[in-house]
């Protein structure tokens, strides 16, 4: 879906060259955009019939940059070229360089820190219910029952002793529970709910093996009607960690029976991954169960897909769709005490797609349906100061907006956290220059306007390393060669004003502010323009293809003159001499003409008298006489250099009596056969009009 | 047909011939570099060691990996230059554009209306061929009846009396050696002969281009005449000391009666303007009798049998022995004729130039032909020296002219044209002033006319509004503003004054890359400041016409170097150019462009429009790329004022 124009030839005519993107992000986005774009226009399906139009000029508008941005959030995440945090405007995120090393909202940095506090910390965990939305409740109520039996297991994966094939895994019971199906969220009582403690010794390493990795494992069995339509799961929530569990021999078993099944729904989570970060903070989950009978997902099959009858379906399609079990998770210092562990929140790397999805649903209080951790998540967040932010899209001349808010500080491109207004705008502004950004201050919070950089320069701004090279020249070098200066820039403090909301109003005078780059230099391959050869270095210096009389214009005015048939070979001579004489030197002032002159002397001299030009050299000096470009006192100085160069050839100067017959008669001799060739087709009097 | 045969062998021979005289050519030069890149310290490294398989053993032989190069973007051939050139229109199609037979299956009528721009004229129809094959056939002149059916058959290659002359001068170029009668014979060549002074000075004076200082120059398509020229002042004459002992000033008698005689006879000569001269100007239609002047001259090849038939009054001063032996050359007397003009009564000078004739010689020689010859003008009556109180008063008027003048409505800028309406002041029949031109020193009016630009007295850079050239969108004449520097150190680049980079060329070095945005680009080597001169956009001068046409094709291949200089002509950079015609079009720009009429052209300097980084590429934005500076001084103006 992405075409990229880059013409054959430069620039030409176009008129929107001014923001055809680089070449290198276009073509690679070209290539991983159409999955993602399919499922971004999926989403947006209700908004498009309500104001197809205007979507579609929405579209037009914002689609292409949007995909842009998106592909380069995830080639950063795969491979960062730069940390946000080592930004000065992201310095808060740098949790080094700070006391609070501890209170850092950088989940990584937090997540190292606090694996000795969960120690102490038991795992509280308060089931909401099981839910399966395909089943009718209505329809089955008499011989259904209205609870399914909820087992939990804590699963250890223990480091593997020298004897062992595999890692020795060892499943801990926690408890059984019988959790409500299909709960209405309006009729029962928060208190009500089966909970289940995970005590903290349970976290503790074992005497005997040491423990790699903790996971919960939820296994629940419902006695019922067989479930005909075989509804596969893949494993949906991100929450489970696949690769990290090294290995789930655990397969349940399904007991059928002739007129009864019991099926069983499986799901596990990781508590601790093997580098014993923490996975699970509190919160509420919703976890997507997987009926195991039907297809047992081993791990090397494992995909991050969501598949149902054969269709992609988004992520969160499944949470609707599929067995869920909802609950909430705490970590208590005791069994009834208050949370002591931060909430987790989205994070920057994590949901990425749904936060996407969620900005481009409309505000975040309609969409109730899909990001429900995200939402969740919001309940304990509640004491946090909430800024809103809302964006307003302006395309289309300025006239139509659409505006949509979010309530945290992510970059709603590439999802980075940037956990301040000020932070958030300045990324938006340097990292996102497809778009201008402008704030405006609102009560609420603050309203940023987006509309399309018309003046987005694609030049390259990256390291000239990477493009550069020399080809054509590898093995015809001996010994040392000149190379191409490349400039680096080691340290730049650029004056830095402090930092202010007020950089990013909208600027009145409308100059817009150009960010040029701080490495200038020869930073890429030249060329020779007449050749298309690469420019060496050794050839940098001097410009090869400026001269004011290249040699096809030598030859184009004395093959013009040549065309003459009424202009003697003398006269053709002497001005094809001045005319290359005066092409050489580019003069432009008739006060300069004494003086070219006299040169032309200097340098032609000796020729035009070997060549016994000297009398259409005086018509020509007359000549330029009646123009009134030159003195007879020049006239009479050249003509008595001229004498003056002729007494210095010698061999001249001997036959200087019959010189005329025996020379002029060469010359001319010549200049017939010569201009007998050529045909000329021009007259001189077709000239004067 | 058998002839028609052999003629067309005989141009397949010819082309056979040329192909191998090119070829031969071409090995030449590359011999040439080859023998250059021999003396270069660049020699081929050996890349393989050779492999010895004679024990049977594998050897290692160092591999060298070539890495893949990137090709680069697409270029069509160009030729360099740094002057625009102007070119006719062209009225055949030269070829048929060739554009992947994608777009032509798809859209045959292109090519179609192309054709027809060009009234269905294709180069390389076999017609003209034909033709002149015919013409050629024989070698009795044909009946007139073989020029009409010919002329029928192909209306456009002209009429019948145009074939014939066409078939005489086909026909009488084969002798060789002849010269065409219409041509002077070389006055330094043997067969010199005794011309008038106009007729030795003819191809000098009609060729020259007195804008360019070049013969057939490449930009003006028509010269002006020196004739009416007049001259700026009367430099020395007449020397007052005698060059030597045979100094005609030996003879006291003659040279009285020569003086007395002289001012009468000077209010005749020169001053009726152009009237005398163009009566003897050899111009197309008084050849026959000019040639008829000098048949005769060569049968009477003394110089003494020719005087005599030509002046009216004989010798009638017998001075010495001595004269009468002086023989005088066809070269010599025509060469005398030549000086006289230019010289009058300097005769020292004279032979001196003549060298092999004495100046006693001379004065007889000038005695006889007293009749015909020009006589040296007085002092210009008529344009009395200017005095620098009305110097100034005259640059006053002029500064409020300038105004005036731009804030016409009018936003069209027309192409200079220097006028020439001999004793008729620049008022509002003169050419210039109905284009809204300046007069420039190339116009024939005189150099008190009102309509002329008065250059500027700056002592400053002249690169703001104070000074009137840049005001008027004009670089500083080198000949009208004395004070600015503009005339000063030709060989240096430090000029103080900022207003006359284009013609100076003082271009900024540029290198030509693969572009960041669209095909190639152009890389300035050398940082720049803001509004600093970056290069002149050159290429082919063509008229608005051809430029509609030419646009055609160019608009088709997405691709067009088209460049509107003024409402009569437009720059084409396609074909010929310099390097800055790979600059790529952008709305956020760096560079911007401006039309600036440089002594008497209008000439696209490219500045910069910030501060230029070294390495930047160089972008402007093509939409204003017309005349605009040009016309919207005046409203700049206006605002000022108000």
């Amino acid at each position: 879906d992405q075409t990229i124009f880059v013409t054959g030839e430069c620039g030409g005519t176009s008129g929107n060259s001014g923001h055809i993107m680089s070449g290198a992000s276009c073509k690679a986005n070209g290539a991983v955009y159409p999955a993602s774009s399919a499922m971004m226009n999926s989403v947006k399906k209700p908004k498009m019939e309500q104001i197809q139009a205007d979507h579609e000029l929405f579209l037009q508008a914002f689609e292409k940059p949007t995909q842009i941005y998106r592909f380069l959030r995830t080639r950063n995440l795969i491979a960062p070229i730069f940390l946000h945090r080592t930004l000065t405007f992201m310095s808060h995120r740098n949790g080094r360089s700070n006391a609070k090393r501890y209170g850092m909202s950088d989940m990584f940095l937090f997540v190292t820190g606090f694996f000795f506090v969960a120690l102490s910390s038991h795992l509280q965990l308060t089931f909401t219910g099981f839910f399966h939305k395909d089943e009718k409740p209505s329809q089955n109520s008499e011989n259904e029952q209205n609870s399914v039996s909820l087992e939990v297991l804590l699963v250890k994966v223990c480091h593997k002793k020298r004897k062992d094939v595999s890692c020795p895994v060892k499943q801990v019971p926690t408890g059984k529970k019988q959790v409500p199906l299909n709960p209405d969220s309006n009729q029962t009582k928060p208190g009500s709910y089966p909970s289940l403690l995970v005590s903290s010794n349970e976290f503790e390493p074992s005497n005997s093996h040491m423990v790699k990795s903790y996971s919960l494992l939820f296994r629940v069995s419902r006695t019922g009607r067989r479930d005909t339509n075989g509804l596969v799961n893949g494993e949906a929530n991100e929450n489970i960690d696949v690769t990290d569990t090294p290995s789930r021999k655990k397969r349940s078993l399904s007991h059928r029976e002739e007129g009864e099944t019991t099926e069983t729904y499986v799901a596990q989570m990781t508590v601790f991954d093997k580098n014993r970060r923490l996975q699970l903070l509190d919160g509420e989950y919703e976890v997507s169960m997987q009926g195991m009978e039907d297809s047992p997902v081993s791990k090397k099959r494992a995909t991050w897909e969501t598949i149902l009858d054969g269709k992609r379906l988004p992520p969160f399609e499944t949470f609707s769709q599929g067995p869920t079990l909802q609950f909430t998770l705490r970590w208590t210092g005791d069994a009834s005490g208050k949370s002591t562990a931060p909430v987790a929140k989205p994070l920057a790397t994590r949901n990425s797609d749904s936060s996407m999805q969620q900005q481009k649903k409309g505000t975040v209080k309609e969409s109730v349906s899909t990001d429900i951790q995200t939402r969740k998540e919001q309940v304990p967040c509640e004491p946090r100061q909430k800024l809103r932010i809302f964006y307003q899209f302006l395309y289309n001349n300025n006239t139509r907006q659409q505006t949509e808010a979010r309530d945290d500080l992510h970059c709603p491109w590439c999802t980075l956290n940037c956990s301040k207004l000020y932070s958030l705008l300045k990324h938006l502004k340097l990292s996102h220059s497809r778009f201008i950004f402008n704030y405006v201050p609102h009560p609420k919070g603050a309203r940023i306007d987006v509309s399309i950089n018309e003046c987005y320069d694609g030049s390259y701004v990256g390291n000239p390393q990477d493009i550069h090279s020399q080809p054509g020249f590898a093995f015809s070098r001996n010994g040392p060669v000149k190379r191409t200066a490349v400039t680096h820039i080691l340290v730049c403090r650029p004056k830095r004003t402090k930092p202010s909301l007020s950089e990013f109003l909208e600027s009145d005078d409308g100059e817009l502010e150009q960010q040029r780059t701080y490495v200038s230099g020869h930073n890429r391959l030249y060329f020779h323009s007449d050749s298309c050869m690469p420019l060496r270095p050794q050839e940098m210096e001097v410009d090869s293809e400026d001269e004011r009389d290249p040699e096809w214009l030598r030859e184009k005015t004395a093959t013009q003159l040549d065309e003459f048939t009424d202009v003697n070979e003398g006269e053709k001579e002497v001005m094809k001499l001045w005319n290359l004489h005066v092409m050489k030197h580019g003069f432009i002032a008739d006060n300069q003409m004494n003086q070219a002159i006299m040169l032309f002397v200097e340098n032609r001299g000796a020729h035009i008298i070997r060549r016994n030009l000297c009398r259409n050299f005086l018509l020509h000096l007359v000549s330029m006489h009646d123009f009134n470009l030159v003195s007879t006192a020049t006239i009479d100085r050249a003509m008595a250099r001229l004498r003056q160069i002729q007494e210095e050839l010698p061999d001249i100067e001997e036959d200087q009596q019959d010189q005329t017959l025996v020379s002029a008669a060469a010359c001319n001799g010549n200049a017939v056969t010569s201009s007998g060739g050529k045909q000329g087709k021009r007259t001189k009097s077709a000239l004067t009009d | 047909v058998v002839a028609d045969a052999e003629k067309l062998k005989q141009t397949e021979k010819c082309c056979t011939s040329m192909f191998n005289t090119n070829r031969q050519k071409i090995m030449e030069r590359t011999d040439i570099l080859n023998q250059e890149w021999k003396t270069r310290r660049i020699q081929p490294v050996h890349i393989m060691t050779s492999v010895s398989s004679l024990r049977g053993t594998r050897e290692v032989i160092p591999l060298k990996t070539l890495n893949a190069v990137a090709s680069v973007p697409v270029m069509y051939s160009w030729s360099p230059l740094q002057q625009n050139f102007m070119v006719e229109d062209e009225t055949v199609l030269h070829n048929i554009p060739y554009m992947g037979d994608e777009i032509l299956d798809q859209d045959g009528t292109f090519i179609e209306e192309l054709i027809k721009n060009y009234d269905g004229k294709v180069h390389g129809d076999r017609g003209e061929t034909l033709s002149r094959t015919n013409s050629d056939a024989s070698k009795k002149f044909p009946s007139d009846k073989i020029f009409e059916a010919i002329s029928s058959m192909f209306p456009d290659k002209g009429s019948t009396e145009e074939l014939k002359e066409k078939y005489k001068e086909l026909t009488e170029q084969q002798l060789p050696g002849a010269l065409p009668p219409e041509c002077t014979p070389n006055i330094d060549g043997p067969n010199a002969r005794s011309v008038q002074r106009e007729q030795s000075l003819h191809s000098f004076h009609t060729l020259f281009c007195r804008r360019c200082f070049k013969y057939d120059c490449f930009l003006h398509p028509f010269h002006a005449t020196p004739n009416t020229y007049k001259r700026k002042n009367l430099e020395n004459l007449v020397d007052s000391k005698p060059c030597g002992i045979d100094c005609y000033m030996e003879y006291p008698a003659g040279v009285v009666a020569e003086r007395a005689k002289t001012p009468s006879k000077r209010t005749v000569g020169r001053r009726r303007g152009r009237l005398p001269n163009s009566n003897s100007r050899p111009s197309t239609p008084t050849v026959s009798s000019e040639t008829k002047d000098t048949d005769s001259d060569r049968e009477g090849n003394s110089m003494f049998a020719e005087g005599n038939s030509r002046c009216q009054t004989p010798v009638k001063m017998k001075l010495s022995g001595e004269a009468e032996a002086a023989d005088w050359s066809g070269a010599e007397a025509s060469l005398f004729r030549v000086l006289i003009g230019t010289y009058y009564d300097n005769y020292c000078a004279i032979a001196r130039l003549i060298g092999t004739k004495s100046c006693r010689q001379v004065y007889e020689f000038r005695v006889k032909e007293s009749s015909i010859i020009a006589r040296a003008p007085t002092e210009d009556e008529d344009t009395p020296p200017r005095k620098k109180k009305r110097k100034h008063r005259l640059w006053a008027t002029h500064c409020r002219k300038i105004q005036l003048k731009k804030d016409g409505s009018s936003n069209h800028v027309y192409n200079y044209q220097p006028c020439d309406h001999p004793r008729q002041p620049c008022d509002s029949s003169c050419p210039c002033v109905t284009a809204q031109n300046f007069c420039e020193k190339f116009c024939q009016c005189s150099s008190e006319c009102q309509n002329r630009f008065p250059g500027c007295r700056c002592k400053a850079q002249c690169n703001t509004k104070q000074c009137p050239c840049y005001l008027a969108v004009r670089e500083c004449d080198p000949d009208l503003c004395l004070t600015c520097g503009a005339a000063d150190h030709w060989d240096s680049k430090n000029v103080s004054c900022k207003n006359c980079s284009i013609q100076r060329g003082a271009k900024k070095h540029l290198l030509l890359a693969p572009s960041d945005v669209a095909g190639w680009g152009i890389f300035i080597k050398e940082p720049v400041q803001k509004n600093e001169f970056i290069s002149e956009y050159c290429g082919e001068i063509i008229s608005q016409d051809e430029a509609d046409r030419r646009g055609k094709v160019y608009d088709k291949y997405m691709c067009s170097f088209l460049f509107n200089l003024n409402n009569d002509f437009v720059v084409d950079a396609t074909r010929k150019g310099n390097k800055i015609r790979f600059a790529n079009h952008s709305v956020n720009p760096n560079c911007y462009a401006k039309v600036m009429m440089v002594n008497g052209d209008h000439r696209i300097g490219i500045f910069a429009k910030r501060a230029i980084q070294t390495g930047e590429e160089l972008f402007f934005d093509y939409r204003y790329s017309q005349a605009d500076a040009l016309k919207y001084v005046g409203i700049e103006r206006e605002m000022e004022i108000a």
